[in-house]
């Protein structure tokens, strides 16, 4: 090999690690559908590299963010159903075409940074991930947004933040700030310390149920938890039957309990009778009325009563 | 020329829409040219062995009050340790194993473990504890013996916490079989739920006692899941078996005052599946369930039943199909039906005479709830980087036994997604909804006792109004910005007696920086305001007395992260945030009417760490953490402050708390 062969190919692998750790790439000025034509063009045409990994690697070798693929199952090689089992990189990030000459050809990228649309980026994913998991996937919410998989998910890792119970709500609340702040209210689940994720209710990918539940109705999905107020009761309070949401807010609530309003006013909301219950209360803690549980100082088993005397649900 | 188009023709023509967006699915892959025995990974990495760190925590709190052992893991006010970890094992045959835990130790942590061949099968068994503090040394007259509730000469000290501990252990096979490939998981876990909860009796005047809880739920699931190219189906079973082992509470003057929680079951078994047809998908479930309540009835004069048969079985379908319908229009249409029908028996039982408006006996009324919901939507690309979507909501709910048998919900919206430019994603949000329903009457059962003025916030006519706004601005590679604002008003317009009218909006903003490869810093703010009116009526007439609930919400927070000092050795960072819960109540209307005392609460929380990186495999963390806490209600009062009634004193939190923890991770390479 003589000096001028040195030279090109020091050429090419300083070429290579530039192009690697630039945040802007030479296809950037493309429109999104120039892009998603572009890499149809060369999905189609099929120029997969001779040598797989190894031909993507000779550049992006030095990219600790690259090579973290081996560290989960996206790069196992003894795994049939991994990508890095069959065309390896390109499995994912498309044939390679014309891409190892100066890397000005574009690749399928993924995330926030990618101009592709998140339809095509999650067409990837898809061809493999195709689980009762993701059963409800085209009709739900994160699919009508245009939410790519990517943007919850990373593939180039041991540890998925979106997979992990400490950091999974960090993933949720990223998007969904107001339901962040919920969880610093005066009450609310132990979301803010991890001790209960996001996920523990709802499905990401979506689901049969609605607001995307793991379970057919809120109620379901609140008793899986709370057991015990899943009754039937033999004394039965109807809102509760019908939504526990009438009440509470499970978000979190500037109330205790994550009640929606406070007691009395919350119950006389809904109760108006010829009698004590109908009473403003001027103020609070003077009586039984507007002091410590209120209503729910007799009416304590406002969930239900399983007691043959307790329709008034005290009891 | 006429031309029928029903709705299988044209779920026939969307179907048969051709593909008209990209996919990079390796199924489509063109491999004609590839010869795969060529394929090397020389330059593979391929991580084998063990991998992860394990981290051995010790450390000291400082807790006056147990209510900080939420934030801090535990409520021990002495010195405390833990252990946390995470640790991988993959070998060149597939066999891989992962080992999570978080905390093990302290009253609230979790461990996670798996292992199994990747692809082929796993198995895994998990840990959680979670430890939920409400009020420490509660003073209380009443103590609880084995469900009698017995006065005490003296006060007897409580603390109000519940802990709940579950284990639970899951399978999970995949196999493929022809062109279909196969996933049966089946998994148990078991919590046990231990503790003291606020509960309150009359008898005849009211007691607020600390109620012991052991409770145990045991839930057992399983699954098998088929799928193909463009299929998937799923029989699921879930069950899951309460068990109370807290018997009624009687008073040494009046046994069994109080029925215990039951113990129940519920089952259900589903069958959902998925089809997709070019760019068409449709995915059904359909989904049987059961729950059943059958515990023996505390015996009382006239009870015609010593044990109620409760059980109430459910339905619940739900079908929905998204196409392309061109490659700018996607439309969506489901429809889902969910019936609870209680099938539990109904008698007259005889009622205690505290309230002189009910009668001596009275028959308990099983509810039946129906419900149908029916959506359709579009999202339609205006153009590259404009999208506008619009739908249309119907749930309709039909229920016995209630004052008003029907309700309907419809619901319009529409928004528009802007991402035409590159350093702005905006998005507007606009909803239009309308509750109505069947005439609302008293129902037999309630019209004796209710204001017929009154109209039930859950049944009542309702319109609502909304609209939310979200901007991300990102004007350089370092830096970005996420704003979101909203109004929801909800109008009670038939509403005389109730809740007539409420107002809900807010914003929320974010700021992330990413100054270097080392500094990094985050900001955000939200605030939330709740405002809500309602009407009662002493005279059991027209409205004559007004409730003004206005609730206030803040919450501020900001940290940064510095790394890269000595070497590379030291990475430094704080965190702080704020949070401050207002509701105030206006008895009888803003202008004329007292302020009710002071319900609030703010929570101060700091965290500041320092990890230092020893060498390659061992690093030393130190992390302070500081918690201001303070909450007031003024209907909490002294245990005897009320007279006729026994309350659990002062349960009102302020303290600060303190935790300090040294944290050594050894790291596996």
């Amino acid at each position: 090999m003589n000096a001028r062969s040195h030279l090109v190919i020091a050429t090419l692998v300083a070429f290579c690690f530039w192009s690697s750790h630039t945040l802007a790439t030479p296809w950037q000025n493309l429109t999104s559908q120039q892009l998603e034509t572009k890499l149809e063009q060369k999905f189609s045409e099929g120029q997969y590299s001779s040598k797989g990994a190894d031909s993507c690697l000779m550049c992006h070798k030095k990219s600790d963010t690259v090579t973290a693929i081996f560290d989960g199952v996206h790069g196992q090689t003894n795994n049939s159903k991994s990508p890095m089992a069959g065309l390896q990189c390109e499995a994912c990030h498309g044939p390679q075409g014309k891409h190892n000459r100066g890397g000005k050809e574009p690749m399928i990228s993924f995330g926030k940074n990618s101009k592709l649309s998140a339809s095509a980026q999650n067409s990837v994913c898809q061809g493999c991930h195709n689980d009762p998991k993701q059963m409800a996937w085209h009709t739900s919410t994160h699919n009508l947004e245009e939410i790519a998989c990517a943007d919850c998910h990373t593939v180039h890792s041991a540890n998925a933040p979106a997979l992990d119970k400490l950091t999974v709500n960090d993933t949720c609340t990223s998007c969904h700030t107001k339901e962040k702040a919920d969880m610093n209210k005066r009450s609310s689940h132990p979301m803010k310390w991890n001790q209960m994720t996001c996920v523990d209710c709802h499905a990401p990918h979506g689901s049969m149920n609605e607001s995307a539940l793991m379970q057919p109705t809120v109620n379901d999905t609140c008793n899986s938890c709370h057991t015990e107020k899943r009754g039937p009761f033999l004394w039965e309070h109807a809102p509760v039957t019908e939504n526990c949401v009438s009440c509470h807010n499970p978000h979190g609530s500037v109330n205790d309990n994550m009640l929606e309003h406070r007691v009395p006013q919350l119950c006389q909301q809904c109760h108006a009778p010829d009698g004590h219950a109908s009473r403003v209360v001027p103020k609070p803690g003077m009586d039984a009325f507007g002091g410590a549980k209120s209503c729910l100082n007799c009416h304590s088993q406002i969930h239900g009563s399983n007691h043959p005397s307790g329709s008034l649900l005290q009891r | 020329m006429s031309f029928k188009l029903n709705m299988i023709t044209l779920a026939m023509t969307l179907a048969a829409t051709p593909a008209m967006a990209a996919n990079f699915s390796v199924g489509n892959a063109n491999t004609d040219a590839v010869n795969f025995s060529q394929y090397e990974c020389k330059r593979c990495t391929q991580t084998q062995g063990y991998t992860g760190e394990v981290s051995v925590n010790a450390g000291y709190n400082s807790v006056d009050d147990i209510h900080a052992g939420n934030a801090l893991g535990t409520a021990e006010d002495s010195t405390i340790s833990a252990i946390s970890g995470d640790l991988h094992y993959q070998n060149e045959e597939g066999y891989q194993a992962k080992l999570q835990t978080h905390l093990l130790g302290m009253d609230n942590g979790f461990a996670r473990f798996s292992a199994g061949k990747s692809g082929v099968y796993s198995i895994n068994l998990d840990y959680d504890s979670i430890k939920t503090y409400q009020a420490g040394n509660i003073e209380s007259p009443f103590w609880h013996n084995n469900g009698m509730l017995t006065v005490s000469d003296t006060m007897r000290v409580l603390d109000l916490a519940q802990q709940r501990e579950k284990i639970g252990l899951g399978v999970e096979l995949k196999q493929d079989l022809l062109d279909s490939r196969f996933i049966a998981n089946a998994s148990f876990s078991q919590e046990d739920k231990t503790g003291h909860k606020s509960s309150s009796l009359v008898a005849p005047n009211p007691i607020n006692f600390g109620l012991p809880v052991d409770a145990r739920t045991k839930q057992l699931d399983a699954d098998i899941n088929i799928s193909g190219d463009n299929w998937l189906a799923a029989l699921a079973y879930q069950g899951s078996y309460y068990e109370n082992k807290i018997t009624h509470i009687s008073l040494p003057h009046l046994y069994d005052v109080q029925a215990a929680t039951p113990d129940n079951q519920a089952h259900l078994v589903s069958l959902s599946g998925q089809y997709q047809l070019n760019h068409t998908v449709m995915s059904g479930r359909l989904a049987s369930g059961r729950m059943i309540q059958d515990e023996d009835l505390i015996t009382v004069s006239d009870s015609p039943l010593q044990s109620w048969d409760g059980q109430v079985d459910t339905l619940d379908g739900r079908f929905a199909i998204s196409t392309m319908f061109t490659h700018r229009l996607r439309l969506g249409a489901s429809f889902a039906y969910s019936d609870r029908d209680n099938h539990s028996s109904t008698t007259e039982f005889t009622q205690y005479n505290y309230n002189s408006v009910t009668g001596t006996f009275r028959q308990n009324k099983p509810q039946d709830i129906t419900r149908h919901t029916y959506k359709l939507s579009a999202n339609y690309r205006i153009a590259s980087g404009y999208r506008l979507q619009t739908g249309y909501d119907r749930k309709a709910v039909a229920r016995t036994f209630t004052d008003r048998e029907q309700t309907h919900d419809d619901s319009l919206w529409m928004k528009l997604n802007v991402r035409a430019f590159d350093k702005f994603n905006v998005s507007i949000k606009g909803e239009h909804a309308n509750r109505s329903g069947s005439e609302y009457e008293a129902s037999k059962e309630t019209s004796s006792e209710n204001n017929t003025l009154l109209r039930k916030y859950y049944l009542a006519d309702r319109k609502r109004n909304a609209v939310e706004l979200n901007i991300n601005h990102m004007p350089n590679n370092w830096i970005s910005v996420d704003l979101s604002t909203r109004y929801a008003n909800d109008d009670y317009h038939n509403t005389q007696i109730g809740l007539t009218e409420a107002q809900d909006y807010g914003y929320n903003f974010n700021v992330n920086l990413q100054f270097s490869k080392f500094l990094s810093a985050y900001g955000f703010g939200a605030q939330q305001w709740i405002n809500s009116n309602q009407a009662g009526s002493q005279s059991y007439g027209a409205a004559d007395w007004q409730a003004d609930v206005e609730d206030q919400f803040i919450h501020l927070g900001a940290g940064l992260n510095y790394g890269g000092l000595m070497q590379d050795k030291l990475n430094l960072g704080l965190d702080y945030s704020f949070s401050n819960s207002i509701s105030d109540t206006y008895p009888t209307g803003s202008d004329t009417g007292e302020l009710y005392d002071d319900y609030y609460s703010y929570h101060h929380s700091t965290s500041a760490y320092a990890n230092y990186a020893i060498d390659e495999q061992m690093a030393l963390k130190l992390t302070y953490r500081y918690e201001r806490y303070f909450d007031t209600d003024a209907a909490t009062v002294g245990v005897n402050d009320i007279p006729g009634m026994i309350t659990l004193g002062d349960i009102n939190h302020n303290y600060n708390a303190h935790q300090v923890m040294l944290s050594f991770t050894y790291k596996l390479h």
